[in-house]
């Protein structure tokens, strides 16, 4: 019982970090309707640029943060703009279009900071809490609580504010939302730079848990597209729930299976995925004749 | 050009290629020649690629996986069971196919974006399980596999090795080239450009998608094999992500629906990334910079570029000289044989279909005679479109059945419906955009089933001679309707009543013996109206049953012998045209108020 516990509040934090990476490719997914395939990697940048800032340029670990976001926040804006030529309009290849960016980055990443990665220290050095014998590090509970404000705080900005009834408009349909004077293609931008900047707040978050380096853009955004698919893509709560869902069973199957925990993961999720394509929260879409 | 003198430079052109690549290695180094070895292998799977995605429009992000069960399976049939080179070949490349179909699976299910994750997903778990199981060595991999026993030739040798090689990889292109440009390749093509409209006109969506992947696994497993007996070593880096995307790259550069792109984005990108190994990290960066700009700027890659040019200058050369000619009707059937079995009717009996608690249609029953023009009008909105994708298969009905020649045909697949005769128009037109006119017809006339695939194997000869006189048959459809000119075009660029009438001879080239149109008449002007009606009479006298949805009040009165009035999703009249215009629900509907009801209702009953 302690170790199943023990398990699941290890798969959580790191469920949490997934659920953020989902949530970035569900918000430019439900606005734009693209799958950014190189979230993975902004997720990386991210991660490099905070601890670049916290480790070398010895900043307090929150104004890191919000330099990374920052930056990725631009980075979002440059995909963006270069592949707004394909909106609506090639789906498959926006994919792949993304799918470049993902290679530049990665590549980018290897001549600023090196092929080797690095580890982060803690930035909450408290001792970790005992519940009921089940050993909980504060950070963990850090990252839970960032997850769930950034879910709160992108829930409401898409339901009450007028900029995010605008990108939701855009979603249902472009072509009206320029009709009644939104500037598509600013509301896009928009969302692609919020998308990026939720992959920094994953990335900077995910640095301490994780080894950072160059590569590891590939599995957190794999699992975090996993994620946003399990959890219905396109859903904000459904990306919570979906990482959560993927982090616990990362957890679970390290655990019984060690090394071949990818490969158990990986099954789970094409099962599922098989099982129900819409994902938990997803809409059924209806193909038109 | 004439065709003679084209035909002298291709052969021409392909005599010099055979020479150049018979006299390649004697120019080349030892390390030359290895790193074009390599180059080759690329250029299979390439292909592989090209077919899945690029002509079958299924994502595949594990094409990776296929070379590598190919290469560990060789490796351990030859080091682990001892099998002879030649003997483990042939078992590798069934496990290629075996992966092939596990990838392809869950594209029964899922497509685009979903299909993506899930075969990357599926690519991480052989590398997880290679890395991690004992039996492949782990991150080591496995060395000592045996050199290729051929004869007296020495396949050590990699000059040698060059030229099986280049057997292995002439067959794989000659057969891809052969697969594009016969029946199971355009299908694949339809398929891509609209697997909906491609299922209405019979192809069996599930089985060609699957088809696809074992496409893709044959030409991985392939290449599989050729490295195992070329490195003699294999080790996980090799089937990397990274590696995967390099291979994607190398499919958009040179041009996913070409598969002479494939070939020479494989051979270019293997080559520049080994002259720049020294700089490894500025050439991802360069290949990841040149996809972006590919996609954005020449989508079709570098095979792309000479169509675009060539259409750049033919559009200020020939501008319109085509000319859409008139129909030439079809022999109509004697009267004796017109109510013979080939000619059907159609009973719908209590059709619901509801939506989530939108009910938009309702116990919807009636009866199309055998041999008669059927019309089916209603307001916007009244579930006429709803009732044409339910009887033609593209969904299933809540409740009720619909019955064709006595049997019972709910909620059978769209390629079943269309095997048993069933073919239909689209209200918004759905022609395979990619494709030329010609090849649009080509798909429809093609009524095989997917068995017919086996024939790719064992007697090309025929599926070839079967495509001769599928060609023949479709010219001879589209000088019919009068669409000659226009066979080599791509119907986009075509004015909207030539799409209309080609999507009307495509349905006709699957000889059905119900035909549904969807709103044949809207956009049409007066003159396309009145050739509409004629063809659709021609359509009749010809054995054919039509069904027919339309706005256009004159169009259905003089065609129609009986008419079905929707509203709401409920019939509220059913006659003749004649009775129905007379019925006071069907004044309401469409006048919107009873009290309205004495005022004459205007509608042309003739056009001329």
């Amino acid at each position: 019982m302690q170790v199943f516990l023990q398990t699941l509040v290890g798969g959580l934090s790191l469920g949490a970090i997934y659920a953020l990476v989902a949530m970035g490719f569900s918000l430019v997914y439900r606005t734009m309707g693209l799958v950014n395939f190189a979230h993975g990697n902004v997720v990386m940048i991210g991660a490099y640029v905070a601890s670049t800032f916290y480790l070398t340029v010895k900043l307090p670990f929150v104004p890191a943060m919000v330099i990374a976001l920052v930056i990725t926040a631009g980075i979002g804006l440059v995909i963006e703009r270069v592949l707004r030529p394909l909106e609506n309009k090639d789906f498959d290849l926006m994919l792949i279009g993304t799918i470049g960016f993902g290679i530049v980055l990665e590549a980018l990443a290897t001549l600023i900071w090196g092929a080797t990665g690095r580890a982060v220290r803690n930035p909450v050095q408290t001792a970790p809490l005992d519940v009921l014998g089940v050993r909980i590090r504060t950070y963990d509970l850090v990252v839970l609580g960032v997850t769930a404000l950034a879910m709160v705080l992108l829930v409401l900005f898409l339901q009450r504010t007028k900029r995010g009834a605008a990108m939701q408009a855009v979603a249902m349909d472009h072509e009206a939302a320029t009709a009644v004077g939104i500037h598509v293609g600013r509301s896009n931008a928009i969302a692609f730079s919020i998308g990026a900047g939720l992959a920094a707040l994953a990335g900077g978050l995910a640095g301490p848990l994780l080894y950072v380096s160059p590569t590891m853009g590939g599995s957190l955004g794999i699992k975090g597209f996993a994620a946003a698919i399990l959890g219905g893509f396109g859903s904000i709560p459904g990306a919570i729930v979906g990482g959560l869902g993927i982090g616990v069973l990362d957890s679970y199957s390290a655990g019984h299976f060690e090394g071949y925990s990818d490969l158990v993961t990986f099954l789970v999720f094409t099962a599922a995925i098989m099982i129900r394509p819409t994902g938990i929260f997803g809409e059924r879409t209806v193909n038109r004749a | 050009m004439t065709f003679r003198s084209r035909r002298t430079l291709r052969l021409g052109s392909l005599a010099a290629a055979g020479v150049l690549l018979y006299a390649l290695p004697y120019g080349l180094g030892s390390y030359a020649i290895h790193v074009v070895d390599v180059a080759i292998i690329f250029a299979l799977l390439a292909m592989g690629l090209g077919l899945v995605m690029g002509i079958a429009g299924q994502v595949n992000l594990a094409q990776i996986a296929f070379f590598g069960v190919g290469a560990y399976a060789t490796a351990l049939f030859t080091t682990q069971a001892g099998f002879g080179f030649w003997v483990s070949a042939v078992l590798a490349m069934l496990a290629a196919v075996v992966a092939g179909l596990v990838v392809g699976f869950p594209a029964l299910r899922v497509q685009s974006h979903y299909l993506g994750i899930v075969t990357l997903g599926l690519a991480l778990a052989f590398l997880n399980w290679i890395i991690n199981t004992p039996m492949a060595g782990g991150a080591d991999g496995i060395s000592g596999i045996p050199v290729p026993p051929l004869g007296a030739v020495d396949l050590r040798d990699e000059y040698l090795y060059y030229y099986l090689e280049i057997v292995a990889f002439l067959m794989a292109l000659g057969f891809g080239l052969f697969v594009v440009r016969t029946p199971l390749g355009r299908r694949m093509k339809a398929m891509r450009d609209d697997p909906l409209a491609a299922g209405a006109i019979g192809a069996e969506i599930p089985n060609l998608r699957m088809t696809a992947f074992v496409l893709a696994s044959l030409y991985g497993g392939l290449a599989g094999v050729l490295y195992a007996g070329l490195i003699r070593y294999v080790a996980p880096e090799s089937f990397s992500i990274a590696n995967m995307f390099l291979l994607l790259a190398m499919v958009i550069v040179g041009g996913r629906q070409s598969l002479w792109g494939c070939v020479v984005g494989a051979v270019g990108l293997s080559l520049i990334r080994e002259w720049l190994v020294d700089f490894s990290t500025y050439a991802q960066l360069g290949y990841g910079l040149v996809v972006v700009l590919m996609v954005v700027f020449a989508p079709t890659g570098l095979a792309g570029v000479p169509v675009r040019v060539a259409e750049r200058i033919d559009r200020r050369r020939s501008a319109d000289r085509a000319v859409l000619r008139p129909f030439r009707p079809y022999e109509p059937l004697d009267g004796a044989e017109h109510a013979g079995p080939e000619v059907v009717g159609l009973e719908v009996v209590g059709i619901s279909k509801h939506f989530r608690g939108v009910k938009a249609l309702s116990e919807v029953a009636f009866t199309v005679e055998a041999g008669a023009i059927h019309g089916v009008v209603g307001p916007n909105g009244s579930g006429k479109t709803t009732l044409f994708n339910v009887i033609s298969g593209l969904y299933k009905a809540t409740a009720g059945q619909v019955v064709m020649d006595g049997r019972r045909i709910t909620d059978a697949r769209p390629y079943r419906l269309s095997q048993a005769g069933i073919a239909r128009t689209f209200q918004n037109l759905r022609l395979f955009g990619a494709l030329t006119v010609r090849d649009n017809v080509l798909v429809a006339l093609d009524r095989t089933r997917t068995r017919f695939i086996w024939r790719y194997a064992l007697w090309p000869v025929g599926v070839w001679r079967y495509d001769r006189e599928l060609r023949h048959r479709a010219d001879a459809l589209l000088d019919r309707f009068g669409l000659a000119d226009y066979a080599g075009a791509t119907p986009g660029a075509l004015p909207y009543g030539i799409q209309r009438r080609i999507e009307i001879a495509r349905a006709m080239a699957c000889a059905p013996r119900l035909l549904l149109l969807d709103e044949p008449a809207a956009g049409l002007n007066g003159e396309e109206v009145r050739q509409l009606s004629e063809i659709v009479r021609s359509i009749r006298d010809s054995g054919v049953t039509v069904i027919v949805i339309e706005h256009n009040m004159g169009f259905v009165m003089s065609l129609c012998a009986r008419v079905t009035v929707l509203s709401g999703g409920r019939v509220i009249a059913d006659g003749t045209p004649a009775e129905v215009v007379a019925t006071p629900a069907v004044i309401e509907a469409y006048l919107g108020d009873e009290s309205m009801s004495d005022a004459p209702l205007d509608l042309p009953t003739e056009v001329k």
